[in-house]
């Protein structure tokens, strides 16, 4: 353990523009000390509430001895300059970040945790979920802490399954207005909205590629539900399986070259992996009798799915190398944010953030009917 | 070890499905061709289905949901019972008579995820359309849709409220 300890300081500590991120497991007691030094009021609690939901950092008076890093930021005209320096003085950061004060603070958070972990940070990043708000589902966006939420549809049929792109920038899902389940598409900058997908049959389940440019989904067109791999504008489709049973719920490896999915025929949902050009899939063996709504963690290591338990369901965590399984309690269906430590899921209606290094749960958004298939930006 | 001895014989699965579907046909050994023409062809399934009629909606006025009873399906699966023969018939029956066509829409009790939920509920309609379509109604005439979990015949829980809610409706265009 006091070699582990050594490395994590040696990592934070050389900032050589972490050549590679570290692998060592940081337990809760590891957490590095920052303290906040003077910033601009509306900047101070969006960038400590970021600092300490990345799980990273424990937040210490700056003035304290046990100050690891101190951060700092002053506002202007020119934007937000945010510095972060070590206990010596010594500058470890030191940039200028645009765009509305939240924004700001969020990318600044972002590099706090990249510069001092190694790690990437979801700070910036958007989450896309379904509420039933109105009485109907349809989908809505927020930012990685809850806020800035917004109705995004009001189809007032049904709008489920959303998904974004790796950037945030677009969003795709299965809407219902036409009577059949379609797959539509927003571009979230303009709200410009276009239908996609609409092959006879059901059309569900889309998937960003990682670099954004290709769509996984499952449709029935040619007789049966199988997956299919289309440009991100829903062209072009071309077919991976050819089976009896039902493909669903597609997600993409990192480098964009395989796909994992549940697959169900006679018997429970099990997960399978098959290159995304096509080709033999291949089961993946959990230890549970039902696999469904699986996602592959952004660093290829992890995949997150739902198992059926006491009734309801629970989130399970699938270790690719070593083939193991492990539980992290209640909820519906887990997406891994961009650091691949943290799930969002459902849990009684509520938007959760799961630690699944620490096991922390907090609670993001709740009040707003049922949330349900929450999406997360990268 | 179990999955991936499944695996392995799904290609086995496929040929005997091929072989079970196209009765008329001689069965292929097993260990034989599996290019995509004998497995496309595996199945009454595996023929696409025909161009979508926009402007008809399964939830809109122009479609008579009330004509004919849903089939039903036991838990997490989508075989339909021989005893829905009759029912089947009849579906099959009208394809035959007159010019009209029919959207089947498969649905699902509350106890499964949403993704897996709407492609178990496309899977009942493809099964009765399957099951129309070897009782003699024509293919083309046949639409699907899946709605997953939405939309319960009986917003209640419990295995009453749920084997309501394991179905497949048939939608016919007026």
């Amino acid at each position: 353990m006091k070699n582990l300890l050594a490395c994590v300081f040696l990592a934070s500590g050389s900032l050589l523009g972490a050549a590679e991120p570290p692998t060592i497991t940081i337990s809760k007691s590891d957490k590095l000390s920052i303290g906040l030094g003077a910033l601009p009021a509306e900047v101070a609690s969006v960038l400590q509430n970021d600092l300490l939901r990345s799980g990273y950092f424990k937040v210490v008076p700056a003035a304290s001895a046990g100050a690891g890093f101190v951060v700092s930021a002053t506002g202007g005209a020119g934007g937000l300059l945010g510095k972060v320096e070590d206990r010596g003085g010594k500058s470890v950061l030191s940039k200028t970040y645009s765009g509305n004060s939240r924004a700001q603070a969020h990318e600044f958070a972002d590099e706090i945790v990249e510069t001092l972990t190694g790690n990437r940070g979801f700070a910036s990043t958007k989450l896309a979920f379904v509420a039933t708000r109105t009485g109907k589902k349809e989908i809505y966006t927020a930012d990685s802490d809850g806020s800035n939420l917004t109705q995004l549809t009001q189809d007032g049929s049904i709008s489920v399954g959303p998904a974004l792109s790796p950037d945030g920038r677009t969003l795709a899902y299965t809407g219902y207005k036409s009577g059949y389940a379609d797959i539509y598409q927003i571009l979230l900058g303009s709200g410009a909205r276009s239908r996609i997908i609409k092959f006879p049959g059901t059309n569900s389940g889309a998937a960003y590629s990682p670099e954004g440019n290709r769509l996984a989904v499952t449709l029935s067109k040619d007789g049966n539900p199988e997956l299919y791999v289309t440009s991100a504008g829903g062209g072009s489709p071309r077919r991976l399986t050819r089976t009896p049973g039902v493909e669903s719920s597609p997600t993409w490896s990192p480098d964009g070259e395989e796909i994992i999915y549940s697959y169900v025929d006679k018997g429970g949902p099990q997960l399978y992996r098959i290159s995304a050009s096509g080709g033999s899939p291949r089961a993946l063996s959990t230890g549970h009798g039902y696999n469904t709504e699986p996602n592959w963690s952004p660093d290829g290591k992890k995949v997150a799915f739902n198992i059926r338990e006491g009734g309801g369901f629970a989130v399970a965590i699938l270790d690719l190398a070593s083939s193991e399984t492990r539980t992290v309690g209640s909820g519906q269906d887990p997406v891994w944010g961009a650091d691949s430590r943290h799930l969002v899921f459902a849990s009684g209606g509520s938007l959760i953030l799961l630690d699944a290094q620490t096991g922390q749960r907090t609670t993001l958004l709740g009040g707003l009917g049922a949330i349900s298939e929450p999406a997360w930006s990268r | 070890m179990r999955f991936s001895l499944l695996l392995h014989l799904l290609p086995v699965a496929a040929l005997t499905f091929s072989a079970c579907a196209n009765k008329n046909k001689s069965d292929r050994p097993f260990g034989g061709t599996t290019d995509s023409d004998s497995v496309s062809g595996m199945a009454l399934n595996g023929s696409a289905l025909p161009e979508r009629q926009e402007g008809v909606s399964f939830l809109g006025n122009n479609v008579d949901r009330n004509r004919f009873s849903p089939i039903y399906f036991g838990y997490d699966s989508y075989t339909v019972s021989p005893s829905d023969s009759g029912k089947i018939r009849q579906i099959a029956d009208h394809l035959r008579g007159g010019s009209g066509t029919i959207i089947l829409a498969g649905f699902t009790d509350e106890r499964g995820t949403p993704e897996y939920n709407r492609g178990l509920g496309e899977r009942r309609a493809l099964a009765v359309r399957q099951a129309v379509v070897e009782a003699g109604g024509n293919a083309s005439r046949i639409q699907t849709v899946s709605f997953g979990a939405e939309l319960p015949a009986d917003t209640g829980s419990g295995e009453s409220a749920w084997a309501k809610n394991r179905r497949t409706e048939i939608g016919v265009v007026r």
